[in-house]
């Protein structure tokens, strides 16, 4: 059964507040006030000077798991919530991969189910894995990104992106934080520019997450009230009060301390968020616990993962 | 149809005229013959963020503070559902 090994992560120092950004992104101030007052947001992090690699090192910087193991890394994976996130001709995963000396591993990166493709790079990393047999073998999912284009630095009407990264070493198998069970709802009618399928979004988006959640926590043979707690992704926190709603689940225990201070940090929120759980003890050794996202871009998914600490 | 028993009638009227007052600027268009049954996703096409707006702008016109904490989906029905919900919501002066 696929575990996590070792996760850390990286925010940058420097913090922008939402009102700063109003001007880039053409807001007006009642706008920047919505976002405040109802989604929560507040600052996002930004490295105005440092690259994708930067961020991408110093998550890889926090997994001490790794020094040693570089030879047993199989896989390299990228999740990726936007299919381009360097300008032509840099590859930042290459040259980690290049200073770390993970010189035998396959580099690929993960998208196509947008801010849900972390996710999905540990389900895809926990298979290759146990194709290949090899108790031994490792993978490193990386994510993270630049809010380097304007398509990158908001989400309209829901989100402000925030730069940081998340590093995970995946095992086959292992007893630290195992994966119980993945669910992943793809929504192909999304995909289109039409008005009336973004309002369909808006309505189905709580619903259709809390039934991803509903599902990956009923693949783990569990019920809603066994999970001690949910790592969400960082879209505004009025979305997962909805969820919350939806699923009857407390919302205490969804982990949004990161939103208000970090934004939505691309496909690396649910480790980010993480490592705040941990801070906090929320983690308790045996009890099991979700990491859901959903992502939009070309066509919308919904994702859940169960795992035990 | 829900019951609306514990919003004061005079208090929920105010609220549902001054909505239809504000449609027009939260939508950037002309909104004619809006009522309390008027539907605003459906009839208006309105966004949850415009919805948000004008929950905001409200506060502005009215001088009050209205709780966002527990705005859900539901709320943004029609004008009516988004006036009954404000009245139940409304903050106490500081």
């Amino acid at each position: 059964m696929t575990a996590l090994l070792a996760v850390a992560d990286y925010l940058p120092p420097g913090r922008v507040p939402i009102e700063e950004l109003a001007g880039d992104f053409g807001l007006t101030p009642m706008q920047v006030k919505v976002f405040r007052r109802y989604h929560r947001l507040g600052s996002v992090r930004r490295d105005p000077h440092g690259s994708l690699l930067d961020l991408l090192r110093g998550a890889v910087a926090g997994l001490d798991a790794l020094p040693g193991r570089e030879h047993r890394v199989r896989y390299v994976l990228h999740a990726r919530t936007f299919p381009t996130v360097v300008p032509y001709p840099h590859n930042p995963v290459r040259e980690l991969c290049r200073e770390l000396g993970l010189d035998r591993a396959t580099v690929f990166a993960v998208g196509h189910h947008a801010c849900a493709s972390g996710l999905l790079a540990i389900d895809v990393a926990g298979r290759l894995l146990a194709a290949d047999a090899d108790p031994g073998g490792l993978a490193l999912v990386l994510a993270g990104e630049k809010a380097f284009t304007p398509e990158a630095g908001m989400v309209p009407g829901t989100s402000f992106f925030g730069e940081g990264a998340s590093a995970c070493l995946v095992a086959p198998a292992g007893d630290r934080d195992r994966v119980l069970s993945y669910a992943a709802d793809l929504r192909g009618e999304f995909d289109t520019d039409a008005p009336e399928q973004a309002l369909e979004f808006q309505r189905i988006y709580a619903d259709a997450l809390a039934a991803a959640v509903l599902a990956a926590v009923e693949r783990a043979g569990l019920t809603v009230d066994a999970i001690g707690v949910i790592l969400p992704h960082n879209v505004n926190s009025v979305a997962w009060h909805q969820v919350c709603r939806t699923l009857g689940y407390p919302r205490e225990r969804v982990v949004l301390d990161n939103v208000a201070t970090a934004g939505h940090v691309f496909c690396a929120d649910n480790l980010v968020n993480y490592r705040t759980a941990r801070q906090r003890g929320l983690l308790r050794p045996g009890e099991p616990y979700v990491m859901a996202a959903a992502g939009a871009g070309r066509g919308a998914t919904f994702s859940a993962m169960v795992l035990q600490h | 149809m829900p019951e609306h028993d514990t919003a004061d009638p005079a208090l929920r009227e105010q609220l549902v005229d001054t909505i239809c007052d504000l449609l027009p600027l939260v939508l950037k268009r002309e909104v004619t013959g809006a009522t309390a049954d008027t539907t605003l996703m459906e009839a208006l096409g309105m966004s949850s963020t415009t919805g948000l707006e004008l929950v905001l702008e409200l506060e502005e016109r009215l001088a009050v503070e209205i709780s966002v904490e527990d705005l859900g989906r539901d709320d943004f029905g029609t004008v009516g559902s988004l006036a009954d919900y404000v009245a139940g919501n409304l903050l106490p002066e500081a």
